[in-house]
């Protein structure tokens, strides 16, 4: 599904990755953990092709495709999905409309007729009560006036309706109360299924007691230092961060 | 002078004229044809007004666009003649509609209390309105009277015809009222419209003035609202279309506690040009004001923005706001805006702000990363920033329908 090899990149002259790989197989869900200014927010950047996110050495593959050739909404129409950690606020463009354009955009992409208004009404309720999103968050700017967990909620009800391959959540736990988790998580888990990946950005272990991943990834300056199994985040919520200083000048 | 204007007072001085007119034909004297050193026209040429050639056959009768979903009730003017009887209108009890040329008793009170009075002096196409609309239309709601239904005043310009209408409302207290001025003009035409707005205590008015011109179809006006204590004004204004189009907005805070909300929403393309002069005066205390002007600039168009706001001396506690945000779509379109405050009050809240704007990164990058193209991001983007202000309209059949309208236009505009 996503192949990631050797990726360095830099934002405004300073690198951020410094050779990161990682491999994920269909169906798989990965969680990257690490300290602040890891360099965590940075990959989901990098993969989705922000402008000011220059990749400076390594390859990425998706579906087989080489994913760094692509712009931005090429990226997004091949299968990615990028659930931001701060989705921004677009007064005057409704929220229904975004996200119609938007899902017509995926099925042009895969050859499929746009969805009419009504049909697309339909889904985007279903997908707004799912999250447990008030229907007139549809009618809304783009996450205008939405608090942090109504925003995190309006991401999860995009991916829910763009039927993406690889889903990157960055840090979608960040600023959520248990309820709202809850909500996120079970939005996340209605949609495993053995073709889509996920990976899980996340400072904290707590998320994945609700999303229970397959692997365990610490990214620490910009490199996985770090796999294991749902196990290894236990430990890194026991023992923090600390350790991760004397690994690498143990390593060095 | 320009050959227009002089043959305007030339006609006037051989006229039997009443004392307004008197008095707008004397101050007219006394001004100058605007140049550029004119601080009201630095910005705006009237070169068009001078360059304009009227006369000769029209092709067709114009015809008002139709607003979808509008219930309203309709008053049609073409180039300034009320084009049927107000006799045969049933009108909804407390509501007076009459022709300003046709006025009885009620009628002449109120355009003795309207004419002239709200409108400052000095706007040089308002004396010429003052001298030379003989039509129009006088409008008084009854104290306590709440009207339902929109009055739409449609106000056509048809090809080759120079006209001048005059609108007069007054709302006594309490009363209710929504009012929406339509202006379309054919190419080539040149309409003044002055609008006078008397709110009394506690009333409330609903305004909208659509300038939807074409090209050489010119117009210059204003809308000029009066407000009594606690009275509310909500107005938008939507100007589009023409090579030149003025107009002239001031509110006048004469009682306390009113509030003011005045949007403006402009869409320029091609050789277009739209002046806006706003002027806010807060001259008792606890007045509020809240100013969203929004345009988008295209092609080779030019908007000039002036919003003054005036805080009295004693008008201590008022709130006001202005703001005017632009998004250039060319480099050869300009816009010139300027705030003008002008605060000798001390415990006063104001604010301002005026940009000229691009599209924020953030924004673009989010559209592009669900997929959308960058052409299509674009135009959702650029569109939204006056999306808002369409969003604001009270009325939602006009606000769906201009927003279908200027989508329309700005399709039309190239998109950088």
């Amino acid at each position: 599904m996503l192949k990631i090899q050797n990726l360095h990149a830099k934002v405004e002259d300073k690198t951020i990755l410094k050779g990161l790989s990682l491999d994920i197989k269909p169906g798989e869900v990965h969680a990257i953990m690490g300290p602040n200014g890891a360099g965590k927010s940075t990959l989901g950047y990098v993969l989705s092709g922000r402008d000011g996110y220059e990749v400076t050495d390594g390859q990425v593959e998706l579906n087989g495709q080489d994913l760094l050739e692509q712009e931005t909404e090429e990226r997004a129409r091949a299968g990615l999905f990028l659930a931001f950690q701060y989705p921004v606020e677009i007064p005057g463009v409704s929220n229904m409309e975004f996200m119609k354009e938007s899902v017509n955009a995926m099925r042009e992409a895969r050859g499929q007729e746009p969805l009419s208004a009504a049909e697309f009404l339909k889904k985007a309720k279903e997908a707004c009560k799912q999250v447990h999103l008030p229907l007139d968050f549809l009618k809304r700017g783009v996450n205008e006036g939405f608090s942090g967990g109504e925003k995190k909620r309006n991401e999860i009800m995009q991916m829910i309706l763009l039927e993406p391959t690889l889903c990157i959540l960055d840090e979608s736990d960040s600023g959520l109360d248990i309820d709202a988790l809850q909500v996120v998580a079970d939005g996340v888990n209605s949609q495993r299924s053995p073709e889509r990946s996920f990976i899980v950005v996340t400072h904290y272990q707590r998320l994945l007691d609700y999303i229970k991943p397959d692997f365990v990834h610490i990214l620490a300056d910009g490199k996985i230092v770090k796999s294991g199994d749902a196990s290894l985040a236990l430990e890194v919520e026991k023992e923090g961060y600390a350790w991760l200083g004397e690994a690498q000048e143990a390593g060095a | 002078m320009s050959q227009w204007l002089e043959q305007i007072v030339e006609r006037a001085s051989h006229s039997q004229l009443n004392a307004i007119k008197q008095q707008a034909l004397a101050a007219l004297k006394q001004q100058r044809w605007p140049n550029r050193k004119t601080e009201a026209w630095r910005y705006t040429s009237v070169s068009p007004i001078e360059q304009l050639e009227l006369g000769g056959q029209k092709d067709s009768q114009p015809q008002p666009s139709d607003i979808t979903g509008l219930d309203s009730l309709d008053l049609l003017f073409i180039d300034g003649v009320l084009q049927q009887s107000l006799n045969n209108l049933v009108l909804p009890e407390g509501l007076m509609l009459q022709s300003l040329s046709q006025l009885d008793a009620q009628g002449q009170a109120v355009a003795d209390d309207l004419f002239g009075k709200i409108k400052p002096a000095h706007h040089l196409f308002g004396l010429v309105n003052d001298l030379v609309a003989k039509q129009g239309l006088v409008v008084d709601v009854a104290p306590g009277v709440q009207i339902d239904k929109p009055l739409r005043i449609i106000n056509l310009s048809s090809q080759g015809q120079e006209s001048h209408l005059r609108l007069l409302v007054r709302l006594g207290d309490n009363a209710r009222l929504c009012v929406i001025e339509q202006g379309e003009g054919q190419d080539p035409s040149l309409n003044t419209a002055f609008a006078e707005y008397s709110l009394g205590v506690r009333a409330h008015l609903e305004h909208y003035r659509l300038a939807m011109h074409t090209h050489k179809a010119i117009q210059v006006g204003g809308n000029h609202f009066r407000l009594q204590e606690k009275a509310q004004l909500n107005s938008t204004l939507v100007a589009y279309g023409s090579d030149l189009s003025r107009l002239d907005v001031d509110i006048e805070h004469a009682g306390e506690h009113a509030h003011a909300k005045f949007n403006a929403i402009y869409l320029l393309g091609s050789g277009e040009t739209f002046d806006l002069h706003s002027c806010i005066e807060h001259a008792v205390p606890n007045g509020t004001t809240e100013e969203n002007a929004r345009g988008i600039v295209g092609d080779r168009a030019k908007a000039v923005f002036n919003g003054r706001i005036h805080i009295h001396r004693h008008a201590q506690k008022t709130l006001a706001e202005l703001n005017n945000r632009n998004l250039l779509l060319s480099r050869r379109g300009q816009i010139n805006t300027k705030p003008e405050l002008e605060i000798y009050a001390d415990d006063v809240k104001c604010a301002h702000g005026a940009t000229v704007a691009e599209i924020e990164e953030k924004a673009l990058y989010y559209l592009l990363s669900r997929g959308i193209s960058r052409s299509q991001a674009l135009i959702m983007l650029n569109f939204g920033f006056i999306q808002e202000l369409i969003n604001d309209m009270p009325n939602a059949a006009l606000a769906d329908w201009l927003q279908e309208q200027l989508k329309d236009k700005f399709s039309q505009m190239e998109v950088k």
